[in-house]
């Protein structure tokens, strides 16, 4: 009985190894699989406290796994996060999943994942993804890169069919600038405490897209 | 009245100097762009790196409107240095050759001759800011295009191109109208002075305190709002995101009441004076 | 009388430049001011100009012209970088003188001056320099000319030449001229009337004729055998070659030549011989 109970348990923590892919996420993926590419016409706003930058366009191109291309003829600040759409950077590595339960925003119960890559070179440690089970997409995930620091995106989408976000919100950590005094600008009255302040500051970018040439599996 | 200021702009391009004066200014012209074209990527390299780190940048930012800019900053010493000792000459010259006596043997008003001399010094310090505008424009665009511009202000702002260039251009308006106020006051110098080295020690010594005084933080509501010094910078609030319109007006206003009463000063000493 | 100054005093600091100074030109006259350098003649002449105001007295000129009077002030002052025809023309546009070219040309023409010199005026010589300055005091018809040491820096030729000019403009044009100078030499060829200026009074005026004749005391005969004079030796003299130094008063000399004559001396030349010491004193 003894040794039946000790397999069963250990065949049990098996099939619990088996089930490392919560299922939700896998639907996201097969759904995120069907776009074949695609392009876009993005509007970025910038809203970080020391840098003032109009709104700028910008051209995406994606195809399926590759990089996004960006294009533009104007200066603009393409975000290192938040252009991934198609969630391509979250699920191209290997990766084992944990369910954190769930969590109600706008009284509306959304499902709490961590994705964490089990290929040592990938390019983050761990997501936490919050999913909309109702129309199976990710409408939030905070993301810790080994490189770029942590940043959390926030989708919205247009359409309750909708696989692509119209619009994503990118909140992340930036160090302010610091740079010689009289540089390229007027004397101003420099705020000494403000300027010593070693705390970093959050930056928030306003992507919205507008889709063309979408071509699904 | 008319026939004075014609005579006046008439001895003013008869003269070499004058045409010396103007090549110098262009030549200064050109070392800048060059020197603010390779210093400009350095620049540019220290004020986005902190950015780097979340964004890559598209598109070029050492462009013609980035060189203007920077000629803006250099400029505003470089050039009031010229015009101080071209307009004073337009008088200090005169008394040396005594041709002021001459002048004033002839049926001719003290006053309307003086204040000819005022009226040309100023037509000419705008001509020359609009020259140099032009060429700074003409030479900047046509070598390195046109793009967005970035300016560290306390925050870092980036202007799209045309407005930029919308900004550029004021920019030049009222750091002309500051470009007039230095001429007023070295013409007036010449008056009070009437020798040629002198006069120039004496207006160098102004613009340098000028500059000087600038940069000082008197921490006086008073003497920020009125001070003359902190008026003669107010092109730079056109860099402001927010262009603070209201300031610019005020500071405008003030630095040209400032030069009609340096004028009157001029005129009524001028005219109080023993010419022989 | 054209101008006229009366009663004209003026200090500087602790000098006295002009005390209790009157002079008078009418048209047509040429009046001197002789004395020596520091005397008060550019002062009394800027008061005239009126480029300079008096501590005391007035000036007045009798012209309703718009320039009643034109001059120069010890050296011409010109636009150096400028030709004479510029000069001219801009001194004329500053006085609103509508003109033509024309005009500029008889002005030059007037004076003596070269019309194919198209180089700046500091290539030229003072001579010429004075002429242009006269020309440019003539802009705009003054009925009063007034000339500070003209004929300063001129070489003899200049300044024969300067006289003709001067004394055309009185006769032909009928100006009032005032000349001064501290060589009296320069003003006794071509002054109706002479005034003295010594330490900024006037000591002495008068026609040209009665100031000289008061002030010789001897007179320079030239004649080849003059040596040979009997007469010459009843008076004090002095010979020197051809050149018989003699003292006499004016009213004298015209009967000693007369006996010179007699005597068959080849008289050549008999020349006044001023005394600076009478002149100049008070």
């Amino acid at each position: 009985m003894r040794q039946f109970l000790i397999l069963f348990f250990l065949f049990g923590f098996c099939n619990l190894q088996a089930q490392d892919i919560d299922n939700d996420i896998i639907a996201i993926q097969k759904r995120s699989d069907t776009i074949i590419k695609f392009s876009a016409e993005v509007k970025i706003n910038v809203d970080i406290s020391f840098i003032n930058i109009p709104g700028k366009a910008a051209r995406i191109e994606y195809a399926k796994n590759e990089e996004t291309k960006v294009y533009s003829e104007d200066f603009v600040l393409i975000p290192k996060k938040g252009l991934d759409v198609s969630l391509y950077q979250l699920f191209k590595d290997p990766f084992i999943t944990v369910d954190r339960g769930t969590e109600i925003r706008h009284l509306k119960e959304y499902k709490r994942v961590n994705i964490i890559p089990t290929k040592r070179k990938s390019d983050f440690s761990i997501a936490t993804v919050l999913i909309d089970l109702e129309y199976s997409r990710i409408i939030e995930y905070e993301i810790n890169t080994k490189k770029d620091g942590s940043y959390i995106v926030k989708m919205n989408y247009a359409k309750p069919t909708s696989i692509l976000p119209s619009k994503i919100e990118v909140t992340f950590e930036i160090e302010r600038i610091r740079i010689p005094l009289k540089y390229m600008g007027k004397d101003v009255q420099v705020d000494k405490k403000k300027y010593k302040s070693d705390d970093p500051k959050t930056g928030t970018i306003f992507l919205s897209f507008n889709y063309t040439d979408l071509i699904y599996k | 009245m008319k026939n004075l200021i014609f005579a006046e702009v008439y001895k003013l391009f008869k003269q070499r100097k004058t045409y010396y004066a103007i090549a110098a200014i262009f030549l200064i012209e050109i070392i800048i762009l060059f020197s603010a074209y390779s210093q400009g990527q350095s620049i540019l390299d220290i004020l986005l790196d902190n950015l780097s780190q979340s964004f890559h940048f598209e598109g070029n930012l050492l462009n013609g409107n980035l060189l203007i800019y920077l000629i803006l900053n250099t400029l505003w010493f470089h050039l009031p240095l010229i015009l101080i000792i071209i307009i004073s000459g337009t008088l200090t010259s005169e008394y040396k050759d005594r041709t002021v006596l001459s002048v004033m043997l002839q049926p001719i008003s003290k006053w309307k001759f003086i204040l000819s001399k005022y009226i040309v010094a100023i037509l000419f310090t705008l001509t020359i800011v609009l020259f140099l505008a032009m060429t700074s424009f003409l030479l900047s665009y046509a070598i390195f295009g046109k793009g967005d511009l970035i300016v560290f202000i306390d925050t870092l702002n980036f202007f799209e191109s045309s407005g930029a260039y919308y900004r550029i251009k004021y920019a030049f308006l009222f750091g002309s109208i500051s470009m007039v106020f230095f001429s007023v006051v070295s013409l007036t110098l010449a008056i009070i002075l009437e020798e040629t080295t002198k006069t120039w020690i004496a207006a160098a010594f102004f613009l340098i305190i000028s500059n000087i005084l600038l940069k000082v933080n008197f921490n006086n509501y008073f003497l920020d709002k009125w001070l003359y010094v902190k008026l003669t910078d107010t092109w730079q609030y056109l860099f402001y995101f927010e262009i603070p319109w209201d300031k610019i007006y005020w500071n405008t206003s003030l630095i040209i009441v400032y030069t009609i009463v340096t004028m009157l000063v001029g005129i009524i000493i001028f005219n109080k004076k023993d010419i022989a | 009388m054209i101008i006229s100054g009366q009663n004209l005093s003026k200090s500087y600091t602790s000098i006295n430049a002009l005390n209790d100074v009157s002079i008078t030109c009418s048209a047509g006259e040429i009046v001197g001011v002789v004395g020596a350098n520091g005397s008060g003649k550019s002062t009394l002449f800027k008061i005239l100009l009126r480029v300079m105001k008096p501590d005391t007295g007035t000036v007045t000129i009798n012209s309703k012209r718009i320039k009643p009077i034109g001059g120069i002030i010890e050296k011409p002052a010109l636009y150096e970088y400028l030709n004479p025809y510029e000069n001219l023309k801009i001194f004329a546009s500053m006085q609103g003188l509508e003109t033509n070219r024309q005009f500029f040309l008889d002005s030059l023409t007037k004076v003596g001056l070269p019309l194919n010199r198209k180089d700046p005026v500091r290539n030229f010589s003072m001579g010429m320099k004075q002429r242009l300055g006269i020309a440019i005091a003539l802009l705009n018809n003054p009925e009063c000319l007034v000339l500070d040491e003209p004929f300063s820096g001129l070489d003899p030729i200049g300044i024969a030449s300067l006289h003709k000019l001067i004394t055309s403009l009185a006769t032909e044009e009928g100006l009032a001229i005032l000349i001064s100078s501290h060589i009296l030499d320069e003003l006794n060829k071509v002054c109706h009337r002479l005034n003295v200026l010594k330490y900024g009074k006037i000591i002495q005026s008068g026609t040209t004729q009665e100031l000289l004749n008061k002030c010789t005391t001897a007179y320079v005969i030239t004649a080849s055998n003059i040596i040979s004079s009997s007469i010459l030796n009843t008076y004090n003299v002095t010979f020197k070659n051809d050149q018989a130094t003699v003292i006499i008063q004016p009213g004298k000399i015209s009967e000693l030549l007369q006996i010179l004559h007699s005597e068959h001396i080849n008289i050549t030349s008999c020349v006044p011989e001023i005394s600076m010491n009478k002149l100049f004193e008070n």
